[in-house]
């Protein structure tokens, strides 16, 4: 009985200590991170976009981006292409330091790279996205040089993210990669303190900060991954930006005094992409009706609350290759109803939209342009799939209906991204077509450095792509943030990968 | 030897399946932009995928035996780490939720048996009813709601301190206690209705002394059989609550390690939950001798 008692009273004593939730210390910021834990902070081994924001806290590239995609110097201080392209000469910023008090110089370069690219790099995903590099050479302890294999015009923006991020040799070596994966050290504005998985990670002020201290003492990111749980713990004061808020609970949050929500333009685009195999959609002319039945800005107005705008590629207006002049297809059932019948596609013809089953959002507007179609005499059935299934076997195995949901937010912002995997030959996410025309295209302009005529190309692409119907161009989804009232000067960067070097908590 | 039979069925079928609905380098890749054959092929190798099934469940197996689960395909994490952070997690919640729903179905239950036919026996069984009709995701949600947001007392999600396994345990509690208090009302009208309880009753014994001495022993084993079969069902029921209430459990990890396709994660998360209900089945048999002396002496 004795013992009974004291547990009780154990149990009662430690529910009074802890009847104040839990809060942070004044001046540390907690975000929500949505996409998941990436379970290691080595550059090369994820390409989620959680460790994208964390690894922008804790690594610094080359290059770096600000938070409207212009590329500027990183720990690059200056580069130049050499030798026809085919060598480009870095010249690197000097008294920086590890967080661990190693220097950076060129030989961590070398190493960031030759492990990148070797056989540890290998077991990642990141490595396809700089094997245009051949070798890095160290020419002193402040100059390096890149040698290409072949020309990769994006090099210089993929240097700024992911797995370009520059790590400490000593440190790597000594302690080995298994205990890299979880005690990352960068030269980047904050240090990392502790890591629990599936739960947090924390972060602290690196004072010596090459580019300036950051004022917040801290960050702490929380793996929230349902969007209703976090808008509760922004609510609930627990957490200062929400990342991934369901668009019909934007009006709770702004009704709220302490917090305040954002839309800005994302890396995000969706398409409705066309089976051009099999059914009624091998047809140009049908897709292009089919295109033409969907009235798209009463979609974003109606059921995204205008955070979207309309596209006519498969790409947002960030993306470098987008063209203003090109329109999106007009709404017009009438003309949509014209093309149906001279294609022979009589009333009552189907078409099936596979789609995300998890994605609410996307549901109700697959809803909506099953309407749209019904309208025009063609009857869509929807297929929800498990996410992984549909982008895992479904779509490369080529078993689509005759319309599939499509999403991509490449976060270099670059349509090569997006046009390369989604239309050239061979490609995973290109299960039906096979076009010389569009290859060649594509080709041509992962060939040259001269930007001009990349855009020129990347445009030729998206009005090609556009001409033939190849999908059905949605929107670019805005990214949407609910945010605590106590930050203060907060940037909102489009791809999502924060750098909280000005920001402060009041 | 039966239990571990089991086990090794449930792993086996779950390797089998879950390879079924695609390998996951496309999915690991897909950031990457475009990807090539020889990209996933050495995805594919580094992850020991290219090798046979049976080769790739024999290896599973044999770490088993080694106390090894294998890393995780996303990030390289051992598994035991994971495992060890998300079962305390999970067991502190299904043993909170039992614990609160014995603690208010027991006496409950015994009120309405003994008042068959009251008001308070009304009340009860109405309230068992809504307990029962009540989707345990919605009543997460309203109980968030007016619990850490309305009147905030609780934080609403997360596994940080002691109070934040409130909510949760009530979710769950609310509904077993819904379930157990008719299981103790019926067991308890049957026992009341025993001659022996009659026997107590004409020696002058105290009410009390006759319902919880006499009678709830008599009932408690119908109880704790139903509460080895509860547990089972909660442990399947919990990936919800976990996940709206972002409690790093194992429901939490196996649910990611199926959408992530993390073929080592998801093995080990069943392996040790298809453990642990053996092991519960057990004590459950063993509790029976506690309860009832003839079960000791067969």
């Amino acid at each position: 009985m004795y013992q009974i008692k004291n547990f009780v009273a154990a149990t009662l004593i430690a529910l009074g200590l802890a009847v104040t939730p839990a809060g942070y210390a004044a001046g540390t910021l907690s975000i929500a991170a949505s996409a998941g834990d990436p379970g290691s902070w080595d550059p090369i081994d994820t390409f989620l976009v959680t460790w994208g924001g964390v690894g922008s806290q804790i690594y610094d590239g080359l290059t770096m981006r600000t938070a409207d995609m212009k590329l500027v110097p990183g720990l690059a201080t200056s580069w130049e292409m050499l030798d026809n392209d085919t060598r480009i000469r870095f010249k690197l910023r000097q008294n920086v330091k590890f967080h661990n008090g190693e220097p950076f110089y060129a030989q961590a370069v070398k190493f960031t790279f030759d492990r990148l690219l070797g056989s540890e790099g290998a077991k990642g995903p990141q490595q396809s996205n700089y094997n245009a590099i051949k070798e890095v050479k160290v020419i002193d302890p402040y100059t390096v040089d890149f040698i290409l294999s072949r020309p990769d015009p994006v090099l210089l923006t993929k240097l700024a993210g992911y797995g370009a991020m520059l790590v400490p040799p000593k440190y790597v070596t000594e302690k080995g990669d298994e205990y890299f994966n979880s005690h990352p050290v960068g030269t980047g504005p904050f240090k990392f303190v502790d890591y629990k998985p599936k739960v947090s990670l924390t972060l602290e002020r690196n004072g010596d900060y090459w580019d300036g201290a950051p004022k917040l003492d801290g960050i702490v990111y929380r793996f929230i991954a349902e969007p209703a749980t976090q808008v509760a713990e922004l609510q609930a004061g627990r957490l200062d930006i929400a990342t991934a808020i369901p668009l019909s609970m934007l009006d709770v949050i702004a009704k709220d005094p302490k917090l305040t929500t954002a839309s800005i333009n994302g890396p995000t685009t969706l398409a409705l992409r066309f089976n051009t195999k099999e059914g009624i959609t091998k047809d140009p002319s049908v897709r292009r009706a089919l295109t033409m039945a969907v009235d798209r800005d009463t979609i974003i107005k109606q059921m995204l609350g205008g955070n979207a705008e309309a596209v006519a590629s498969f790409q947002g207006k960030l993306s470098f290759g987008y063209d203003p002049a090109l329109k999106p297809l007009p709404y017009d059932p009438a003309e949509a109803k014209k093309l149906l019948k001279a294609a022979g596609i009589k009333p009552g013809a189907t078409v099936q939209i596979d789609f995300r089953g998890t994605d609410t959002n996307f549901r109700e507007v697959a809803q909506a342009i099953s309407g749209y179609l019904q309208a025009v005499g063609v009857k869509a059935t929807l297929k929800p799939y498990e996410t992984s299934v549909l982008l895992n076997d479904i779509i490369p195995n080529g078993k689509t209906g005759e319309m599939w949901q499509n999403q991509w937010g490449g976060w270099t912002f670059d349509y090569d991204n997006t046009a390369y995997a989604m239309y050239h030959s061979g490609q995973k996410w290109n299960p039906y077509d096979k076009d010389a025309a569009l290859d060649k295209m594509l080709d041509a302009q992962r060939d040259t450095y001269d930007q001009k005529a990349r855009e020129r190309i990347l445009r030729e692409v998206a009005k090609y792509v556009a001409d033939q119907s190849l999908e059905m161009p949605l929107y670019s989804l805005n990214t949407v943030y609910g945010i605590n009232k106590r930050v203060q000067n907060l940037t909102l960067p489009a791809d999502g990968r924060f750098r909280f070097v000005s920001e402060s908590i009041q | 030897m039966q239990a571990l039979f089991v086990v090794l069925v449930v792993t086996l079928l779950v390797s089998w399946a879950v390879r079924l609905t695609g390998d996951p380098s496309l999915m690991l890749a897909q950031g990457a932009g475009s990807v090539t054959e020889q990209d996933l092929a050495n995805i594919r190798a580094h992850l020991g995928l290219n090798r046979p099934f049976s080769e790739q469940y024999i290896g599973f197996v044999n770490g088993l035996l080694h106390g090894d689960f294998g890393k995780s395909f996303i990030g390289a994490t051992p598994v035991v780490i994971l495992i060890e952070d998300a079962l305390p997690a999970t067991l502190s919640l299904t043993c909170c939720a039992l614990l609160l729903s014995l603690i208010l179905s027991i006496p409950l239950g015994i009120q309405a048996a003994v008042n068959k036919g009251g008001w308070s026996d009304q009340l009860i069984r109405i309230f068992s009813l809504i307990g029962l009709s009540f989707p345990n995701f919605w009543l997460a949600i309203m109980l968030v709601l007016l619990f850490a947001i309305v009147i905030p007392v609780f934080p609403p999600s997360g596994l940080d301190g002691p109070l934040s396994i409130v909510l949760p345990t009530v979710t769950m509690g609310i509904i077993l206690t819904a379930t157990n208090v008719r299981l103790v009302r019926t067991s308890m009208l049957e026992t009341l209705s025993a001659q022996y309880i009659m026997v107590a009753r004409s020696k002058g014994l105290r009410e009390s002394v006759v319902l919880y001495k006499h009678a709830l022993r008599n009932c408690a084993i119908p109880l704790i059989t139903f509460i080895g079969l509860q547990f089972g069902s909660l442990i399947g029921g919990i990936v919800v609550v976990e996940k709206v209430f972002n409690w790093p459990g194992m429901g939490t990890l196996a649910f990611d390690a199926i959408a992530a396709r993390d073929y080592p994660v998801l093995q080990a998360t069943v392996t040790v939950l298809a453990l642990l209900i053996v092991t519960v089945n057990f004590l459950v048999d063993i509790a029976y001798g506690f309860v009832d002396p003839r079960v000791r002496t067969r």
